[in-house]
């Protein structure tokens, strides 16, 4: 039998990191951007005024240009789990596939049709027509949102499926089990909603832009008030819902949440659990399995994560511990699953079902078997075996630590600037305020760092697992030559850059030149952050 | 009959559904993006081409998409072992497939070199997807070299190459990117003015005839080769695992066996050609939107022409051709397979409908002065 | 009797709306609040929007 290669399945984990976390620069912004550009056709709809038109127009007009690389890398996605990760598809394709095929049926259909009517439509549409139309594709693309991370939500708690051992894979056995799992549906709103403030902050930044350099002021403000309002409750909707899933990751995956906080040894080490510190700083040794200079604020952790007073958090040494048992439990389960595969033996069934849920624990051991055979483990060398794997069941700590706090810190960040922004955009002292502003313009790419970070707490945090409990990443992948990899890692490096540097050219092009009906000559002389409007630029008609 | 073998046939039924959706839809819009050098001398008239499809595009690419995830959940040991054991050209498809969107909403917003690189990235994600459509085709028919291991993690046993470079496959290849050229040549006569419909005209003339000669010649081409088939009976209510339960072997002409034992279904290939001599003869005739139809009726019959002579079988293997995937043997769970056919009678006549409503709003022909006013426009 | 059709109408869509509420509330609470807080924060949004225009013909006014 060939053996997995190690590096492959590395190159196969950098490969998917690098084309997801790269498509969901893009996503955010067209969930949070199709919201609030539905909110101004609808207030044009309603008051008549020609302004609001105008502001849909321009925000549309950035907007697609970001919605075009969003959907070309959302490709990428859809054949990245047949082409790098085939055992994972063989084994809960029947679960995990479904969502991601009623997300196009029920989801990128309707949104997609409907952003080409949006865009094309405006002189072949009544106002109110087209209203439904752009709100269809803000609601397409949410929904669209929500079946991805209802797949997502399976891979991080395992809901609505078993495995079969006559099919060798996970089955569904309940939909509603899999659709309104705790997971599935905290997640979805978290990142539905960071993508709200992704958009909000977009455009409010590039409105002031507008409101520094004097330019497109009626549309600037306009734009900056719905967008501070519109963010400022996002942002706190925002930091709601990530306590919601952390106290999610503490019921069901205890190794993510104690990495997430450096909690090496048990919460009640201390003085008592109550009396845990939550750590603002510190930077894990992964190798030694401690932290160096941590700082942390007393009786602030237990309470976070657990919703209660003092109960005791698990750290991550005994973790490792308790996983032992699961491990030599799981190699039973695996060795009777290829006896019962060879001659159905009942006997075999039954021993597997009695270690059944332990089986991914066998998985991991595989890894570190000779040969990445389980049969060929010996009373002799077991012990090394099952100290090695329980060191691979518990995530890269560094990694989870603090993409968690990057991620939490911004967070908290924009309620505070969403807060400043709307308060003096209602009072309307946004110009006397040039440092507001200037923060807000600078803030733009933040939310998507923001994204970027907590997608990497989600997926590092979930490590070594790609299906939590059942199926570890290094299983996973296909078995793919290096050569491949090579070969694909270097096209997508090549065409994801050109395409950057493309978007980038046209989105500062295109907010530079601000909205084309409505071109006032921009003030001589003031510094601007973009550089100089280019107004006699006509080239785009 | 079981309630799983009457999912698993509806199933099979609705793969060819979805393959043929996605190559009208997404056939002609890469017809339209192979051609867009051809029929636009100017950069005014390939504006128009591209905006004749430009409403639409990506409605369509959903098919292609759709295609992705409805195999993924609904075979989804076949999605996961092709797209694999295909890496190399599955990721050239991929790469081509991704320029497109980038393209249509890029290209005409800066200048004339900008636009040009663009238009060759047309023409690569037009092209290069159909030829790979197709060959995927030609390849599954003559099998692939690939076995599973006990806990069916599948190895490949051949070299990218010989998939690559295949005759029969490179014909099955060119003939998917001589109907997308007829489809797509007829979709700009639909809406396009002179000199765009002419140019597109000649074009789609030229790509039905091409594509009808291959038809004909790769069926005789399969009548010869090897095939596979059962050598006892199998089991189609059997645990959907590729593993065990099947004896198969390579034959020659055994693709031919299911014509012979059920003489009507030469009806398919009759339609294949019917659809693409009544595409050809339409638009010679200046009929595009009959013509339209027929091109889609010549994909209903091609498509269904292949699956016909191959079932049940999906991806036959040639190193170890037990393990070959079949309808019975690579689906999904009898629960996914039902919850699924649940939506798809829900969603799909509203897809219908409002991309129907969707084209009905956007008729008539596309016109260089309404680009010109329209900021949208690509 | 028109207004009385109307006033059953509206307490019976009320009804029905407290009533998916409620099961969306047991199954999907997330969901819930998403449809709920979507809703709101368009709301504010919009709202903001109207006032800001009132804010100008009112400034407007007193110059």
């Amino acid at each position: 039998m060939s053996l997995i290669d190690p590096s492959v399945v590395e190159l196969s984990r950098l490969q998917f990191a690098l084309t997801a976390l790269y498509h969901f620069i893009f996503v955010p912004l067209t969930l949070g951007m199709t919201f609030l550009i539905a909110s101004m056709e609808t207030v044009y709809v309603i008051t008549g005024k020609e302004i609001y038109k105008e502001m849909t127009h321009f925000w549309a007009k950035l907007f697609g240009i970001n919605f075009a690389i969003g959907v070309a890398t959302g490709l990428t996605m859809e054949f990245e789990f047949g082409t790098n990760w085939s055992m994972y598809s063989h084994f809960v394709g029947d679960v995990f596939g479904t969502p991601l095929a009623i997300e196009g049926l029920m989801a990128f259909f309707m949104e997609s049709t409907f952003i080409g009517l949006m865009f094309f439509g405006w002189d072949r549409l009544s106002r109110p027509a087209h209203l439904a139309v752009t709100w269809l594709t803000a609601l397409g693309s949410n929904l669209s949102a929500l079946w991805i991370l209802i797949a997502n939500g399976f891979m991080q708690n395992p809901q609505g499926a078993s495995f079969d051992p006559d099919t060798m894979r996970m089955q569904f056995t309940s939909f509603l089990n899999l659709v309104f799992s705790q997971d599935a549906q905290a997640k979805f709103v978290h990142t539905s909603i960071a993508g709200f403030v992704t958009g909000a902050l977009f455009v409010m930044g590039i409105s002031s832009f507008y409101i520094l350099t004097n330019r497109h002021k009626a549309l600037a403000a306009r734009s900056f008030r719905m967008a501070a309002l519109f963010g400022v409750i996002s942002s706190m909707a925002v930091v709601t819902l990530g306590d919601a899933l952390g106290r999610l990751d503490y019921l069901v995956q205890p190794t993510k949440i104690a990495a997430i906080e450096g909690l090496w040894q048990d919460s009640n080490a201390h003085s008592s659990a109550a009396a845990a510190p939550w750590l603002v700083f510190a930077l894990p040794d992964d190798a030694k399995q401690t932290n160096y200079a941590e700082i942390g604020v007393p009786y602030v952790l237990t309470p976070l994560i657990t919703h209660s007073e003092n109960t005791a958090v698990p750290g991550l040494i005994s973790l490792e511990q308790q996983a032992g048992p699961r491990i030599l439990n799981g190699i039973k389960a695996l060795n009777a699953l290829q006896q019962y595969g060879q001659d159905h033996d009942a006997a075999a069934l039954a021993t597997f079902k009695q270690y059944e849920n332990d089986m991914g624990y066998g998985f991991l051991a595989q890894k570190n078997a000779p040969n990445q055979d389980l049969t060929q483990i010996t009373p002799a060398n077991q012990d090394a075996i099952v100290a090695q794997t329980e060191k691979d069941t518990i995530p890269n700590v560094f990694v989870t630590f603090w993409s968690f706090r990057i991620m939490m810190f911004l967070g908290f960040y924009f309620v505070i600037l969403f807060a400043f922004a709307s308060y003096y955009s209602l009072r309307n002292e946004l110009e006397k305020h040039p440092l507001l502003l200037k923060a807000a313009l600078w803030s733009i790419p933040l939310p998507v760092m923001a994204c970027e970070f907590g997608w990497i707490t989600a997926e590092a945090g979930r490590q070594p697992w790609s299906v939590y409990g059942w199926l570890p990443t290094f299983q996973s992948a296909s078995s793919h030559p290096v050569g491949y990899m090579v070969f694909s890692l270097i096209g997508f490096a090549l065409l994801y850059s050109a395409f950057i540097a493309a978007e980038l050219y046209l989105m500062f092009k295109f907010a530079r030149l601000g909205p084309q009906h409505h071109a006032e000559p921009s003030v001589g002389g003031t510094a601007t952050m973009f550089g100089k409007p280019q107004l006699a630029d006509k080239s785009w008609q | 009959m079981e309630l799983y073998v009457v999912l698993k046939v509806i199933w099979a039924v609705l793969l060819g559904v979805l393959l043929t959706g996605l190559a009208v839809m997404v056939g002609m819009d890469m017809g339209v993006g192979t051609l867009l050098r051809f029929v636009g001398k100017t950069d005014k008239e390939r504006r128009v081409a591209l905006n004749i499809i430009g409403p639409h595009w990506d409605g369509n690419q959903v098919w292609f998409i759709l295609g992705g995830g409805a195999i993924f959940a609904a075979f989804p040991t076949l999605y996961a072992t092709s797209f694999s054991v295909f890496y190399v050209v599955m990721i050239l498809l991929l790469f081509s497939m991704i320029m497109r969107p980038v393209a249509f909403e890029y290209r005409s917003k800066a200048g004339n070199s900008w636009r040009a690189t663009w238009d060759w990235a047309f023409l690569i994600s037009g092209a290069v997807p159909m030829i790979v459509y197709g060959a995927a085709f030609g390849n599954v028919m003559e099998g692939v070299g690939f076995h599973y291991s006990w806990t069916g993690q599948y190895f490949q046993d051949e070299s990218f190459l010989g998939y690559l470079l295949n005759p029969f496959a490179l014909i099955c290849g060119v003939m998917s990117l001589s109907l997308s050229i007829a489809q797509g040549g007829t979709m700009l006569m639909l809406r396009g003015e002179e000199p765009i419909f002419g140019r597109a005209r000649s074009a789609a003339i030229g790509g039905a005839l091409v594509a009808a000669v291959l038809f004909a010649i790769g069926g005789v081409w399969v009548a010869h080769m090897n095939g596979f088939a059962f050598t006892a009976p199998v089991d189609p209510n059997m645990p959907a695992s590729p593993l065990t339960g099947q004896t198969v072997a390579v034959q020659a002409g055994a693709w031919m066996h299911n014509y012979q034992s059920y003489p009507i279904l030469w009806a398919l290939p009759a339609l294949g050609f019917v659809g693409m001599l009544g595409n050809l003869l339409m638009n010679a005739a200046r009929k595009p939107a009959v013509a339209w139809w027929a091109g889609a009726l010549a994909w209903v019959g091609v498509i269904f022409t292949v699956g016909a002579s191959m079932f049940p079988f999906l991806m036959p293997s040639t190193t170890n051709p037990n393990q070959s995937l079949t309808v019975w043997n690579s689906i999904g769970s009898q629960y996914s397979l039902g919850w699924m056919l649940l939506f798809a009678l829900v969603f799909t006549p509203a897809i219908i409908a409002y991309t129907s409503w969707c084209f009905y709003v956007m008729r008539g022909k596309v016109k260089v002065e309404s680009i010109t006013d329209d900021s949208h426009s690509y | 009797m028109g207004k009385l059709f109307k006033i059953v109408g509206l307490a019976l869509t009320l009804a029905l709306g407290v009533f998916l509420a409620v099961v969306a509330g047991d199954y999907g609470p997330w969901y819930f609040a998403w449809l709920v807080g979507t809703t709101m924060i368009v709301l504010i949004a919009a709202a903001g929007a109207v006032m800001f225009d009132t804010q100008e013909t009112n400034s407007n006014g007193k110059v």
